[in-house]
């Protein structure tokens, strides 16, 4: 027996083919546990890690999405309900605006009409005075002019107050005929 | 042709007495398996460490690669048990990177692999067992755990019990005897064609006669199946039936009884609390 093999070295020794070594199976135990703890750490952990963050980003993303279409919907259909309010609005402003321009035209074309009539009464007034202040100058000239012929014709003064009646017939006939 | 079909080859022996028999020793502390395990370990760390180094939110190649297979991982630990056992994932993934990494090694020939010791596949095997038992007391309690043995009908005990210890044995059997016995018809082969070459070139003259030609090429194709294919459907089969195993005994919540359930979330309310502390 070498020095090798009073160590405990062998160098020409199997084990049966089928058997179980107690220290095989420990090894095995401590290699797989070294191995799990590795892998977990090493392995599974980050890359599932990863793999899970990606997806959530994912899904965050995805959501956010939604929820921006969402308020965008939101913010259309308020947008949709003011507009339509703002249409119905300007017809309603328009119409009060549209009745009251018919209101002012109306008291404007009254009032105009009734000045219209008021100017042309107060000219007919007028009319009507400078038409009798006419007659009468006419009918004063003509007296005069009545007188003097008169007393040119009769060669003799006519009293003016004498005859006034006489003269009145006269020019009245005067017009008459 | 001598052909010898053995375990792994011992390379320290404990000097004290201890028991050693063959199919149950204490003496052989290192093996070529011993070797073998702490090799896939440093391997896969060092895999795992450098690969996982720079991920990122835009990932490279490789960690596409990477995360298609941790999210595969995830969805099958999923869909055999469940949403609720998802925690369980990373030990499955362990197991199978494991599993299918020990008995690949073999091919290098430069390690025996680690799933061809029956020691491996048992320690592996009764991890499982550990679990499911673990699982059941805590979730079921250790009483309705045992009374469930007598069940449907109190004849029916032994047989339980029996199928309770048969479910590890034939776990660990099934995978050792799929990789170590294609490791042995491997080596069959390759005897085999070694008689087949000095039978049919053995007339070639000097050299040229003890050359095994037909060692070329043939097992090669034979490796595809007895080595990969194998060791991936047994990398498999053992996980999945570790998660099938352990998911049985890890029923979702809302199946458990009542009582149990509220002592289950009595005891997660004051972990969490201690946590929180």
């Amino acid at each position: 027996m070498g020095l090798l093999e009073a160590t405990g070295f062998v160098l020409d020794k199997f084990e049966s083919f089928v058997g179980v070594n107690f220290w095989t199976m420990i090894f095995a135990w401590v290699n797989l546990l070294i191995l799990y703890l590795a892998f977990k750490k090493f392995l599974f952990g980050p890359i599932k890690k990863m793999i899970d963050d990606r997806q959530k980003e994912v899904d965050d993303i995805y959501s956010d999405a939604e929820q921006a279409r969402e308020s965008a919907d939101r913010l259309k259909s308020e947008y949709e309900e003011k507009i339509s309010h703002a249409t119905e609005e300007s017809e309603e402003i328009l119409k009060k605006a549209v009745r009251r321009a018919q209101l002012k035209e109306e008291e404007i074309l009254k009032e105009a009409s009734e000045q219209a009539a008021r100017t042309l009464e107060r000219a007919e007034e007028q009319i009507a005075l400078e038409k009798k202040q006419a007659i009468n100058d006419v009918k004063n000239q003509v007296s005069a002019m009545a007188i003097g012929i008169a007393s040119a014709v009769i060669e003799r003064d006519v009293s003016e107050d004498e005859h006034r009646e006489l003269i009145d017939d006269f020019i009245s006939n005067i017009g008459n005929e | 042709m001598d052909l010898q079909v053995s375990g792994p080859k011992v390379f320290f022996v404990l000097p004290w007495d201890l028991p050693d028999t063959t199919i149950f020793t204490m003496k052989n502390l290192i093996t070529q398996t011993t070797i073998t395990l702490f090799v896939t370990t440093i391997i896969l760390i060092i895999l795992a460490v450098t690969l996982t180094r720079k991920i990122t939110k835009r990932p490279g190649k490789v960690q596409v690669l990477l995360e298609k297979v941790v999210g595969m991982l995830y969805n099958l630990v999923e869909s055999t048990m469940g949403k609720h056992n998802i925690r369980f994932a990373p030990y499955i993934g362990t197991l199978f990177v494991s599993s299918i990494f020990g008995s690949v090694i073999g091919m290098t020939q430069l390690f025996r692999s680690s799933t061809a010791d029956l020691s491996v596949t048992m320690a592996w095997a009764l991890v499982t067992t550990g679990m499911v038992w673990y699982n059941n007391i805590k979730n079921f309690g250790l009483k309705a755990w045992l009374k469930g043995f007598t069940e449907p009908i109190f004849v029916m005990t032994p047989m339980n019990i029996v199928s309770e210890i048969a479910s590890p044995l034939s776990l660990a059997f099934r995978h050792f005897g799929n990789v170590a016995g294609g490791s042995v018809l491997t080596a069959l082969i390759y005897g085999a064609l070694s008689l087949l070459t000095s039978a049919l070139l053995g007339w070639l003259p000097g050299i040229l006669g003890e050359i095994p030609f037909f060692q070329a090429g043939i097992p090669a194709v034979l490796s595809i199946y007895f080595d990969l294919f194998s060791g991936f459907v047994q990398a498999l089969v053992f996980s999945l039936l570790t998660m099938v195993y352990v998911s049985g005994a890890c029923p979702p919540p809302e199946e458990l009884p009542e009582d149990r359930r509220a002592i289950l979330e009595k005891r997660e309310a004051k972990k969490a609390k201690k946590a929180n502390n």
